[in-house]
Order: structure tokens, then C-alpha cells, then sequence
């Protein structure tokens, strides 16, 4: 016996608009009562894809199935009775009353000239129950708010009665309690009736609380796919998204979360495409703030790390888009945060140190710091006099003698850090300007 | 919302108002026919001569009057009754489902440029037509042609990506402008069609007679028929051509085919009664404002509501002009206008309306 053919089926998909590339050799397939979110930044082809299922567009490659036939040769009547469609809002004019507005979706089961049968509005009446409108089938459809309307819609959707149910960011429009409940009702719908549901979701943490799966679209390409514990990654965030983000698993429900918390500054504005760095900063508690600022404002590039979350050099780092190696606060920094932080160590042109307090805590960024120093000029800022900085039992004092040793300069403020790090970068800058640029 | 009584309050109406007022315009006219004699003409004719086999008795009209009254209510007056009422009835339709295919309340045959269409190909038939011998035959099919392919010129522009209510009209002022402009050239060169023409430019019903009344009625049935087909597609094309393809209706088939519809009843219009405005887009906007949005109901409804709207027209035209009946265009402009001023800057203030 052979197995049923998948709801949906997605070959080496392209398509384009003009020139534009809105898929690229996308493959999807998506087994019978699966919920499957589709998410990816905005313009990814999460739109595209969706339009491609329903058939409103012919794609440049490759092919759609719906249940094992291709969606451009079913008639437009046919596709209606495979696939229904709820789209991120509807443009309505009509003062329809809600009963009459669901009744619509019983269109594709009917013959040019029957009316709508007493099964019809049986049918009416019972999916009005199910998305909690009953009580306003007579209202009119404008009456009505925004969470209750997107309801309507998905009504008439599923009084088309397919075994596929596209959504296309049914919650763009509604507040928190309302994505929750629209969703709550679509995976339950689902799971009653084996319903397959693919839906756009733009927001990763709804998708990975109510889809068995998520695919992630990228720039036309298909990214990431599985379920939501394997999909969902800080790493995932920054390079599909460029937003730095912290994963978290919700002890209720045990999914992950992500917990965005800065833009990564490719997307951002850069200062100039010349501007000189990066210049690192090693900090924490506060002392590194002055010297982002300063940098910042002179017009570098600027890293740091590695920093406590919700520390004053963390939230400045933010607020000013630097770059940064975060650690949860409190915390020992971690082998991961301490491997991102030797990454930004390595990319710097110039490191300073910060005057800022060493324990046991965050002893581990000066040990890291001290193999780069060699390759790279470091500046280090003397701490006012009669500050004690050294909370590691003399471990700090001898890592800041090991960098006197390895060349250091040592500057007395922020200023004098500002001119050495502009003499150092004034060398570099006239040898990466003679050279050809490196692939 | 309209109440859910609408329908039966819009049915009742259209009834008991309907008859009455049919009844009434067939006694109204360029002469006065008293009551009881036009009655007794109506129904004596009506039955075949059964029920009063003298028309004229009991009414103290002499015998010899008789047969120039029964000519007058039977076949003058009454011929013109049932034009109006076929003629606005086609108007209607074509205004109802031309705002449904546009999405857009402000759409008519007459403000689309559909019915100026109509009448420049009527127009070049007029001074153009050598020898033709059959001329009731060719007329309609020069209208239709010209009615037609404005119809799709304004599908055209409808469907551009962003198109939209000002688009659509202000398409439609020009269009009516530009082939205004191509018939005064057409007259201008042949000053000898010029008065036909004109009798097209103001709309009236000078050429009812029950032939032209049985041509327009076939066809006006049969096109009406076909459009209120469309109630069910055209509901669901409210919710715009994603979705409404998303549930099974083949939009842009849809829309072709009304819209070829909803020009061929308007030419049907034109022919026989010139450019009359308006009717089409009030008579929708009443039977919404009655029976409420279903195009089930907004199409027959404007049918009905058309037919009357433009019998009130010839009436009050009888009514305060006595003796001559003057050009229909007038009245329903007259009517029409502020109407379309009213829609116009109600829709300013509320939401925009997007094209189709």
C-alpha cells in the first residue's frame, strides 16, 4: 500500500518579480494534520510562498502539489474545496451580517444556481460556535472589533471545510490575548480535524509555542526547518534576523523562547564605510561607558565585552548599537560568551581596557584578552588613584602586568586613551589603504 | 446595517407602489385622459375587448373620440410607460453590478462613459449608414460595439495595480469627454445626422412603440436574467479577488463577463433612448440602504428600483411641463447629482475605497 501523498509538496520553487528574486529552489513538504509555521524576516518570501500554494501565482521553477496534484491544474472551484486561505486582513465595506459572511465560504461547494441549504447553515451556526461568535452571528461584520473580525475570517475559511488551511500573519492586526486565542482555536481546529495548517508567523516565539514545526525562510532560501527546539537559536536570530538575542526554555511549557535584545550593527548605518575599527573595548560596571561614548562619537567602529546583562556598560553598549559579548547577569562568564568575546578580540584593530572592577566573575576577559595583545595594540586606562580594582586575589594585578609586558600603553583618561587609539589606527589605516583589499 | 425586514418592506414597496404608479403614467401625457376612461381603455384592451366592450361607455366621450383615445393611452402612452420602466430597469442593473464589479458605490454606465460609447457608435451609424437595409437591426449593434468597448477600456484601467476611486471616475470623465469630442467631429462633418444625434445626447423615449418596447424587453430580460446570476460572485468579490479566488470564484472571468454584460444592457439603453444618467447609480445605492448588501437582492432590486426611478422622471417631466415631454437626462440629473455630491463627500470622510 503506498503511503498518502504529503498535503502539501514544494519541488525546487523559484519565483521572481521582474528582477527580483522572491524564492529561490525552495523545498517543502508538509505531512498530512501537520501545523507548520513559515517565518523569516520580512520580505523572505513567507507571502510568496503562501500565494504560491493557493495558486495565484505561476511560479518561474519547479512545482506545487496539493494532495498529490499539481495546484495549477486544479480548476480555481476545485482548489477552494482543497485549500483555504486567511490573509492578514481583509478589506471590508459591507456591513455583511456575520452568519451571511461565513455562508460565503460555502461557495465552492455549490452549483451557479443552488441556494444555501439547511446543512449549510447548520454548518454556519456550528463553526460560528467553534471561533466563539455565536452569540453575534446577526451582527454586521463592521460592527464588530479587530479580534473578533480576524475570527470571522477564519470562519469563512473553515466553512469551505479543506483539509488545508493557509494563514498568512493572521495576528499582524491583534493584541496579545487575541494572537493567543486566534491561534489556540487554529492548532485545536487542526488537531480535531486533521486539519493541515501552514501560517506565516513572523514572530518566532508564537510559532514555536503553537506550530509541531517550523520553517524558516531567508532571502527566497529555506534556512532552517524542524521542530521548534531544534530550530530556534540565538545563532539563528542573529544571522537570519541580525538581531543579538538570548534562548530561554519556558519552565511551564518547556518550548524555547528568545528574548531579543539589540540589533547587530551590519544593519545598521555604519559611520562611513572607511570608518576606522573595530576598536574593542573590554569593560564592565559602568567604567567602559565613557570610552564607548567617546569612541562611538569619534566615529569607530566600537565592540565590547564581556558584559553583564543590565550592567551600565551593557545597556550603553546597546544604546549606542556596539557590538557586544553578553553574558546573563551575575553570572561566571560562560564558554560561549567567552568564545563570542574572542571572536570580537580577534576582528578589533585596537583593544582598550577599561578600568573597571576585576572578580571572579569576570576575570576570564582579561586571561582571553592577553594572547591577542601581541598581534594587537592594547591601551590600557590607569584607574584614578586609590580605586581598588583587584577583587580576584591579585589575579588581576599580575594579568595587567602580563599586558605592561606584551607592549601595552598605558593612558591616564579617556582622552588619552581617544589620541592613542587615533595614532595606532593612523598606521593601520595608511597600511590597509596601500594594500589591496583581501577577499 | 439595513434591518432584516428590508427585503419584504423593499418587495411590498416595489408592489403596491409599482402598480400604482405604472398604472398612473399610463393616464398621464401631453393630453389629458381622464381616469375612468383610461381605466376602462387599459383594462378593455388588456382583457381583449371582454371586459368593457365599450371603452368610451359611461364616460361621456363620443364614440367617434373613442379610437383616438384608445390610440392615445394604448399605443402612445402606454408604450412609453413600459420603455421607461424596461430602459430603467436596464440602467439599473447595469449600475448595480458595475458598483459591485468595481467595488467601488460610485460606478454607473453613465459617469463610467459607458453610455457616451454607446451613443458614438449609434451616432456614426446615423450619419454614416449607406443603404443599409435594416436599420432597427444595425443601430443596436453600433451601440453595442461602442458601449462594449468603452466597458473594457475602463476594465483596463480598473485593474492596474493602483487604480482607484478617483482613478476609475476621473477615467470615465475623460473617456465620456473624448468620444463627446470625436462625435461633435462626426457631426460637425456631416451636419445632416446632427438631429437624430441630438435626440441621443438628451435621453428620451420618443421612439417607444411597442416593436422597440418588445425588442428592448427581450433583450433587457434575457441580459438581466444573466447578471442576476452573478449575485453570488459578486458578494464574495467585495472581499477583493484574493480571497474571493481563494473561495472559488474566478475573478478576473467574473468580472469580464459582467462587465461585458452590464455594457451590452447599457447599450441596449442607449439605443433606444440616448444617455440618461444616473439611474444607475442611485437605484443600487436604495435598494442597499433598504434590503442591505446582497447582491443577490442589489441586482433584481436596482432592476426594479431603476424602472421606477425613471417612470417618476417622464411623470414629473408631464407634471411640470404640461403638453410635451422634455428630455429624461434632465430630470435624473436634476435628482441624480446632489445625490452623487452627497456619496461623494460622504466617502471623502470616511474610509478609502480601493479599486477592484
Amino acid at each position: 500500500m503506498t503511503t498518502p501523498s504529503p498535503a502539501v509538496r514544494v519541488t525546487d520553487l523559484g519565483v521572481r518579480y521582474g528582477t527580483r528574486v522572491a524564492l529561490h529552489a525552495v523545498d517543502f513538504e508538509v505531512p498530512r494534520g501537520q501545523f507548520v509555521a513559515l517565518t523569516g524576516p520580512n520580505g523572505s518570501g513567507k507571502t510568496t510562498l503562501i500565494r504560491s500554494l493557493l495558486g495565484f501565482l505561476t511560479p518561474d521553477a519547479g512545482t506545487v502539489e496539493l494532495f498529490g496534484t499539481p495546484v495549477g491544474r486544479l480548476s480555481i472551484r476545485e482548489r477552494a474545496r482543497q485549500v483555504a486561505w486567511v490573509p492578514q486582513e481583509e478589506v471590508l465595506r459591507d456591513d455583511v451580517p456575520l452568519r451571511q459572511y461565513v455562508l460565503y465560504g460555502r461557495y465552492p461547494h455549490h452549483h451557479p444556481l443552488d441556494r444555501e441549504t439547511e446543512a449549510d447553515h447548520a454548518l454556519a451556526s456550528r463553526i460560528l460556535q467553534e471561533v466563539g461568535l455565536a452569540d453575534r452571528a446577526d451582527d454586521g461584520i463592521l460592527s464588530i472589533s479587530g479580534g473578533e473580525r480576524q475570527r470571522a475570517i477564519l470562519a469563512r475559511a473553515l466553512a469551505q471545510e479543506t483539509p488545508l488551511l493557509l494563514l498568512d500573519e493572521p495576528t499582524s492586526h491583534l493584541d496579545i490575548a487575541h494572537q493567543l486565542d486566534l491561534l489556540t482555536r487554529v492548532r485545536m481546529l487542526s488537531r480535531l480535524r486533521g486539519v493541515t495548517v501552514v501560517a506565516a508567523l513572523h514572530d518566532l516565539n508564537l510559532a514555536a509555542r503553537y506550530a509541531d514545526r517550523i520553517v524558516v525562510l531567508s532571502r527566497g532560501r529555506r534556512v532552517a526547518d524542524g521542530t521548534p527546539r531544534d530550530v530556534l537559536s540565538e545563532d539563528l536570530l542573529a544571522r537570519v534576523w541580525g538581531v543579538a538575542a538570548e534562548l530561554a526554555i519556558d519552565a511551564r511549557s518547556g518550548l524555547p523562547y528568545l528574548l531579543p535584545r539589540s540589533l547587530i550593527t551590519e544593519t545598521r548605518p555604519a559611520p562611513s564605510a572607511l570608518a576606522p575599527g573595530p576598536v574593542h573595548v573590554v569593560g564592565g560596571g559602568g567604567a567602559g561607558a565613557p570610552i564607548l561614548r567617546a569612541l562611538t562619537e569619534e566615529g569607530y567602529r566600537v565592540t565590547a565585552g564581556a558584559l553583564h546583562l543590565l550592567d551600565t556598560d551593557a545597556e550603553t553598549a546597546d544604546s549606542l548599537g556596539v557590538v557586544a559579548a553578553v553574558e546573563a547577569p551575575f553570572a561566571p562568564l560562560s564558554p560561549d560568551t567567552r568564545a563570542r568575546h574572542r571572536v570580537l578580540l580577534g576582528e578589533a584593530r585596537a583593544i582598550i581596557v577599561a578600568p573597571f572592577a576585576v572578580g571572579p566573575s569576570n576575570l576570564a576577559n582579561l586571561e582571553d584578552l592577553l594572547p591577542f595583545a601581541r598581534a594587537t595594540p592594547v591601551i590600557v586606562l590607569e584607574p584614578s588613584p586609590g580605586t581598588r580594582l583587584d577583587f580576584s586575589e591579585g589575579a588581576a594585578t599580575r594579568a595587567r602586568d602580563d599586558l605592561r609586558s606584551a607592549g601595552a600603553t598605558f593612558v591616564a583618561d579617556v582622552p588619552a586613551a581617544v589620541r592613542e587609539v587615533a595614532r595606532v589606527l593612523a598606521g593601520t589605516l595608511r597600511e590597509s589603504t596601500t594594500l589591496p583589499a583581501q577577499g | 446595517m439595513a434591518p432584516p425586514w428590508g427585503r419584504w418592506v423593499l418587495g411590498i414597496l416595489l408592489v403596491v407602489g409599482g402598480g400604482l404608479l405604472i398604472v398612473f403614467s399610463a393616464l398621464l401625457g401631453a393630453v389629458d385622459i381622464p381616469v375612468r376612461l383610461g381605466l376602462q381603455i387599459l383594462l378593455n384592451e388588456i382583457s381583449g375587448g371582454r371586459l368593457f366592450p365599450q371603452s368610451c361607455a359611461g364616460t361621456g366621450t363620443s364614440a367617434a373620440r373613442c379610437p383616438v383615445y384608445t390610440f392615445i393611452v394604448w399605443n402612445l402612452y402606454l408604450p412609453e410607460v413600459l420603455l421607461a420602466l424596461i430602459v430603467g430597469a436596464a440602467l439599473g442593473l447595469a449600475g448595480g453590478s458595475l458598483q459591485g464589479v468595481f467595488r467601488n458605490p460610485l460606478a454607473d454606465p453613465f459617469l463610467l462613459g459607458i453610455s457616451s460609447g454607446g451613443t458614438l457608435g449609434a451616432a456614426i451609424f446615423y450619419v454614416y449608414r449607406v443603404g443599409v437595409a435594416n436599420a432597427d437591426l444595425y443601430l443596436p449593434v453600433f451601440a453595442f460595439v461602442g458601449a462594449v468597448s468603452t466597458g473594457l477600456l475602463i476594465l483596463a484601467v480598473a485593474r492596474g495595480r493602483y487604480s482607484s476611486v478617483e482613478t476609475l471616475l476621473l477615467t470615465g470623465v475623460a473617456l465620456a469627454n473624448l468620444l463627446s469630442a470625436i462625435l461633435s467631429l462626426v457631426l460637425l462633418y456631416n451636419p445632416t445626422g446632427s438631429e437624430q444625434v441630438t435626440f441621443w445626447l438628451l435621453g428620451g423615449l420618443g421612439l417607444a412603440d411597442w416593436q422597440v418596447d418588445g425588442i428592448a424587453f427581450g433583450t433587457v430580460l434575457a441580459l438581466g436574467t444573466l447578471l442576476c446570476l452573478y449575485g453570488r460572485e459578486l458578494n464574495l468579490l467585495q472581499l477583493g479577488s484574493d480571497v474571493a479566488q481563494s473561495a472559488g470564484v474566478d475573478a478576473a472571468a467574473v468580472r469580464l463577463r459582467v462587465i461585458l454584460l452590464a455594457s451590452l444592457i447599457t447599450a441596449v439603453a442607449v439605443a433606444f433612448t440616448g444617455i440618461i444618467g444616473f439611474v444607475g447609480l442611485v437605484s443600487p445605492h436604495i435598494v442597499r440602504r433598504i434590503a442591505g448588501t446582497d447582491y443577490r437582492i442589489v441586482i433584481p432590486g436596482s432592476a426594479a428600483i431603476g424602472a421606477l426611478f425613471l417612470l417618476s422622471a417622464r411623470d414629473i417631466s408631464y407634471l411640470a411641463f404640461p403638453g410635451s415631454l422634455l428630455p429624461l437626462g434632465i430630470f435624473t440629473a436634476f435628482a441624480g447629482v446632489p445625490f452623487f455630491l452627497y456619496l461623494l463627500y460622504r466617502q471623502r470622510r470616511s474610509a478609502p475605497m480601493g479599486g477592484p
